[in-house]
């Protein structure tokens, strides 16, 4: 069930992960697990209330125990931050950028404005003795009504911020275009419905962490971190603190998942930094606990997609009106995630005449948004369930109004309406791949059998396009540092880090099978400034695509070194030549060849033997820029459910993805992020929900609370690919973000095809087993 | 998410723990499995000046049938207990429920009489001892005393245990030839406590009931006895009247999980399906 | 703050007396005063598995304990666990031909559950060993990985389209 290209030596091939036996046996290294001597450790004091003015900050008690060592509350860090800014979002409007930003303080000074917003920052010899005094902290604050609610938050009742005029961040409105309406008021079919994702969160299974350890004589600053981002978090410490980047060192070793919860120095972690600069006397810690980390670590999806459709009779589609709303809380990880790309992308897979997209992004006093696998991922959410209930109102399969809209081969190149252009995708094929897994017919028939019985079955199908590795600003490029040493081994040095996207494999695959060398002769450092090139991390499905295009192009470069002094030393011509496992060799003439082994020793102690005017060493850099800024992959999934009609419970049957990454890497690995990706995207659809209650106070700050999908709930995850290449270097496309952007429109789709016939058509997550049976109760009584 | 400071007491026996209790009052929390007290104290919900933990009192830990009943010592390891095949035998609905509990791990260290002192309404355990009339065995300052099941879930986590008593064993009846045992539960996830939980148990003779119990869980303040349900079954009702009887007189409230009208509406399912499975194990 | 004391434990075969508060969780004495940094601290309330042990030939969650009610205890951690030779036991070495691990952090407990499971288990059905794992969350792999690598150790098919690690 495959559509594979030729795997090379190692590219392509099903690797087993170098960075497993260490992490199996215990033997990671994540951020909890830096000990450092006299290291302190933090806790926060934060607020309880949502929205509401301080009155008094009490910390006298606190700072009296024995083993504290420091308290510090917003009148102590805030006045010391020089600038507060994410380098990916760039400079706020007031500095001169185009960003709108929340006012960022580290710590709440006069008022708060999310239940736990940090007031103050306590440092003591252990976590036990800052939590006692965290609780010796007393705050009191003048509660105020709290703003909750997308909807409610943008009539501006009250102001979450009240630097602010408005709770609405930033709005888009929907283009008034006379053609386009005039298209809209003659269409055969208009139909309009409002969607509504529920709030959902990243939930790495470490929280944050940060060691910070700034000598106020030496005059540098060292940090350990759970970041995703180690250029970042040097940036934005160098920039909280005033300290030049070159006295910033920044280092994440094991990262234990970020999700995109990581990405950004948070106002936690800046509290953090800010308080280990003041305090330059030892090294602190704080390791978020997991209230924490559901309370005030950033969070996401909480979203309405206002969409209007217009369709002829037979289902083609003829233009889209979608207004997205997001709830960007109170402090969001840079600013409203995703309403212009969702915007631009919600065409997708079809052949949409036009789309007109609008959005407003708007705080309340709850935890800020952030950045979660695949923000901009409600088009998605949205645009695939309309198919379906737009198929449904026209009495259509819901296979067959996908068939006349989607993008097929011969379409390519295809320029969407909103101004994407598509090389190299296959939606078409994905779909079919999918469909074809499932065997349509025999569902079709177990499910009318089934409905005898008074037994839901449904089926749901979707389909995307995924602008992976987006390539805007810091994000365009990454760079690979590559050096052969004595012995004939190779160290790549990139920006990326490890919270499991097995880049310590698939980078050595690239290289080694560029190279022409034994993978195991290869090692990827990364996730330290000191080592590692400026870049943005790992995020945005883009390390296959630019840190693999990177290496490739080191590797290459390294390579043709080599060769230079292989040929000179063998007296034949470079084009002569091959590599197979580190040894060059003339071609047809393998007695005469040279192992890596000797070749690297030559070049950094005898000058004499090096072709003449060639500089010494083995060492290269390559930077790679891919050619567009988005490099499109896309997949099909299907899902197939029962509901237990007594209870509303819903169970997975089976589950079936067909997609295309371009050329896979690894396909072991690919395999793997994918069934991560759908985990997540059928939690946010039938188990996780962040609730906050009408004052704001969170009611899903344990586990027990928020509910992760585990093994007994999930089904076996049955994937298909089609590899076509895209323009890139190495022909890959990202991939990191999908299975969780279309797995949520799958899972719903099939829901809504169980229960349809039964009046039920659902918009709104979650659908949990309370949410099911009242729909059906609703669709009974109506 | 730390404990507050505690001073620690590992007592032998039980007059010893009674004792500390007698001195400490209630600056003074028993330790048991601690799988419900642990998280609730790293959490800061509960702090206690003495934590006195009964895992090395000797007399706690042990499982014997005698005289119709089988007694399940205070910390009896949910798992041991799982396990027995004592249990099995003599105690099907208590075997049946206690896989429901949390996960392995949780089991291995969680006891039988920890779960039923905690008396949480949606747990399966209370519910259990409820429905089949288990006895409770206290030991306190004066000694002993038996307190019957349904005299002891007072309110939410609240038990009638006397402040400086504890829980030092419960005995189950043991039901004779023809019965038949089920613990039915709707949860969102495996291991989950219970948006909808229902212990049923059937004795037949003649081909009618003759002996009928049925314990609700996360249906109440407390968990339930479903007294008329009971009464239906005797009076020869069917599994799903049984069910309607059962849910009638709930009245459930909303959570983040369930409405309180979901869970009034399943529980008629969720009875039914414990009655089905009951009877159908004692051969109906 | 009550006064500390004396804590006698032994760990993975080895006695250790380490002086701690009675209120010390056993995941924060084998981390911090013993340095045993594999048991992983995911949620300090007994539902992410993470912190799991081996406690007297049990699974426990390291973080529902105090290291003073262990006194005369054998535990065992994902370093007692592990070979120590540089292989890995039969579940990790599952783990890693099936890609059960993604970063990684979840996997000290998976390992440490299902060592203790499979050893007492050695026969479970396909139902068992996802009820079984219930008890663990990873947020990484969707437990493809995992469950195939559990399926791998306790003998039972695993589905055909999992694309295999290949040795290199």
């Amino acid at each position: 069930m495959n559509t594979r290209l030729t795997a090379g030596r190692y590219v392509g091939q099903a690797v087993k992960r170098i960075e497993d036996p260490r992490l199996l046996a215990g033997r990671g290294r994540y951020v909890d697990d830096v000990q450092l001597p006299n290291m302190l450790h933090v806790a926060f004091v934060r607020s309880n209330v949502a929205r509401g003015n301080i009155v008094s900050i009490d910390t006298s008690e606190a700072k009296a125990l024995p083993g504290v060592h420091a308290v510090y509350t917003g009148d102590d860090l805030n006045p010391r931050v020089q600038q507060f800014w994410h380098t990916m979002i760039g400079p706020p409007i007031e500095m001169g950028g185009q960003t709108h930003y929340a006012p960022l303080k580290p710590l709440a000074q006069g008022d708060v404005r999310f239940v736990g917003d940090p007031i103050a920052i306590i440092i003591a010899d252990n976590r036990y003795i800052a939590e006692d005094a965290a609780d010796l902290v007393q705050v009191e604050i003048d509660p105020l009504p709290a703003v909750v609610g997308i909807l409610n938050g943008a009539r501006d009742d009250a102001l979450v911020h009240k630097e602010k005029p408005s709770n609405i961040s930033d709005t888009m409105p929907i283009p008034e275009v006379p053609e386009v309406e005039a298209l809209f008021a003659t269409a055969p079919h208009v139909f309009t419905r409002r969607f509504h994702q529920a709030r959902a969160t990243n939930v790495p299974m470490e929280p944050r962490g940060i060691v910070v350890h700034y000598d106020r004589y030496a005059g540098d600053m060292q940090i350990w971190a759970a970041t995703q981002s180690v250029s970042e978090w040097r940036s934005s410490a160098a920039r909280l603190t005033g300290l030049g980047e070159n006295r910033v060192r920044v280092i994440a070793n094991d990262v234990g998942g970020g999700f995109g919860q990581k990405m950004m120095v948070t106002r936690d972690e800046a509290a953090v930094i800010m308080a280990g600069h003041l305090f330059g006397e030892a090294p602190i810690k704080w390791t978020e606990d997991r209230r924490e980390n559901l309370m005030t670590a950033n969070q996401a999806r909480e979203e309405i997609f206002d969409v209007t459709m217009a369709v002829t009779d037979d289902g083609t589609l003829m233009g889209a009106k979608v207004f997205f709303w997001e709830d960007i809380g109170s402090y969001p990880a840079g600013a409203g995630a995703g309403a212009g790309l969702a915007g631009g992308v919600f065409p997708g897979p079809y052949k949409f005449p036009v789309v007109l997209p609008g959005g407003s992004a708007v705080f309340t006093n709850t935890v800020g948004k952030a950045a979660y696998r695949g923000p901009w991922m409600g088009e998605t959410v949205a645009r695939e369930q309309m198919m379906d209930h737009v198929a449904y109102e026209l009495g259509i399969d819901p296979i067959e109004i996908r068939r006349k809209n989607v993008i097929k081969a011969e379409d390519l190149p295809y320029t969407t309406c909103t101004t994407m252009v598509y090389e190299s995708v296959t939606p078409s094929e994905t779909m079919e791949q999918a469909l074809e897994m499932l065997d349509v017919d025999a569902f079709r028939a177990m499910q009318a059998e089934a409905r005898k019985e008074g037994r839901l079955l449904g089926m749901g199908l979707a389909v995307y396009i995924e602008p992976s590795a987006i390539a805007f600003g810091i994000l365009s490029s990454d760079q690979a540092i590559m050096r052969m040493d004595n012995t004939g081994k190779v160290i790549v040095a990139m920006s990326t880090g490890n919270h499991g996207h097995s880049l310590e494999t698939t980078i050595p695959q690239v290289v080694a099978e560029h190279l022409g060398c034994d993978i195991n002769d290869v090692v990827l450092v990364q996730g330290d400034t000191d080592s590692s090139p400026m870049g943005p991390g790992t995020g945005g499905s883009r390390s296959a695509v630019i840190a693999g295009g990177a290496a490739q192009t080191a590797s290459l470069r390294l390579k043709d070194k080599i060769l230079q002094i292989a040929a000179h030393m063998l007296e034949a011509s470079p084009e002569d030549l091959e590599v197979n496992n580190s040894v060059v060799s003339v071609k047809g003439t393998p007695a005469k060849a040279l192992p890596f082994a000797m070749i690297a020793p030559i070049a950094y102690q005898m000058p004499e033997m090096l072709p003449p005017g060639m500089e010494m060493g083995l060492e290269v850099t390559a930077r790679y820029q891919p050619p567009g800024p988005f490099t499109w992959s896309n997949a099909a999934h299907v899902c197939t459910v029962e509901i237990d009609a007594e209870t509303g419970h819903t169970k997975i049957l089976r589950y079936i993805v067909s997609e295309d990454c371009g050329r896979m890497i690894n396909p072991m690995v690919v395999e793997g992020q994918i069934a991560g990706g759908v985990v997540q995207g059928i939690g946010g659809v039938l188990f996780e929900h962040l609730v906050y209650d009408d004052e704001g106070n969170p009611l899903t700050t344990t586990f027990l609370d928020y509910l992760l999908p585990t093994a007994p709930e999930v089904p076996d995850i049955e994937i298909g690919h089609i590899e076509t290449l895209s323009p890139t270097l190495g022909g890959y496309k990202g991939m990191g973000e999908g299975g969780a952007i279309v797995a949520p429109p799958a899972v719903a789709n099939a829901i809504h095809d169980a229960l349809r016939h039964l009046g039920v058509h659902p918009t709104d997550f979650p659908l949990g087993p309370s949410q099911v049976l009242a729909l059906m109760n609703e669709a009974a009584q109506a | 998410m730390k404990p507050s400071s505690f001073n620690y007491h590992a007592p032998a026996s039980v007059n010893d723990v009674t004792a500390l209790l007698a001195e400490h009052g209630d600056d003074a929390k028993v330790l048991a499995g601690g799988q419900s007290l642990v998280p609730m104290l790293s959490l800061r919900l509960a702090a206690f000046e003495h934590l006195i933990d009964l895992n090395k009192v000797e007399g706690l830990a042990g499982i014997t049938r005698s005289n119709g009943t089988l007694r399940v010592g205070a910390v009896v390891r949910q798992a041991v207990a799982e396990h027995s095949a004592d249990v099995a035998t003599s105690v099907p609905m208590l075997a049946k429920a206690l896989p429901h509990i949390g996960h392995f791990q949780i089991r291995n260290r969680g006891t039988v009489g920890g779960s039923i002192a905690h008396a949480d309404p949606a747990s399966e355990l209370p519910a259990v001892a409820l429905a089949l009339d288990a006895t409770i065995e206290a030991a306190g300052p004066g000694g002993t005393r038996q307190i019957a099941a349904a005299d002891f879930f007072v309110s939410t986590w609240q038990t009638a245990l006397d402040e400086g008593e504890i829980l030092t064993a419960v005995e189950f009846p043991v039901w004779g030839p023809g019965s038949g045992f089920a613990v039915e539960e709707l949860t969102r996830r495996h291991g989950d406590f219970a948006l909808v939980g229902a212990a049923a148990g059937v004795q037949l003779s003649g081909g009618k009931v003759t002996k009928a119990a049925l314990g609700l869980f996360g249906l109440g303040p407390t968990p339930l006895r479903a007294a008329e349900a009971e009464a239906a079954l005797l009076a020869g009702a069917d599994a799903a009247e049984v069910g309607r009887v059962a849910a009638s007189g709930l009245n459930p409230l909303d959570d983040i999980h369930a409405s309180g009208a979901y869970r009034k509406q399943v529980a008629a399912v969720i009875v039914r399906r414990a009655v089905q499975a009951a009877m159908q194990e004692a051969g109906a | 703050m009550s006064d500390e004391v004396i804590v006698k434990l032994n760990v993975n075969g080895r006695d250790h007396k380490v002086m701690v508060e009675a209120r010390k969780l056993l995941s924060d004495v084998l981390r911090d005063d013993l340095h045993l940094t594999g048991t992983h601290v995911g949620c300090e309330h007994g539902a992410c598995g993470a912190c799991t042990v081996i406690v007297d030939g049990a699974a426990v969650r390291a973080c529902l304990l105090f290291a003073v009610q262990l006194e005369g205890s054998q535990i065992v951690t994902v370093e007692g666990v592990t070979p120590g030779d540089g292989t890995l036991n039969p579940f990790q070495q599952a783990m890693q031909d099936c890609h059960g691990l993604q970063c990684g952090f979840c996997t000290p407990g998976f390992v440490v559950s299902m060592t203790n499971y499979l050893d007492n288990n050695p026969n479970p059905t396909d139902d068992d060993l996802k009820i079984a794992l219930s008890g663990n969350l990873c947020r990484c792999t969707g437990y493809r990985g995992i469950i195939n690598a559990a399926r791998t150790v306790a003998g039972l098919p695993v589905p055909a389209n999992a694309a295999d690690g290949s040795d290199h």
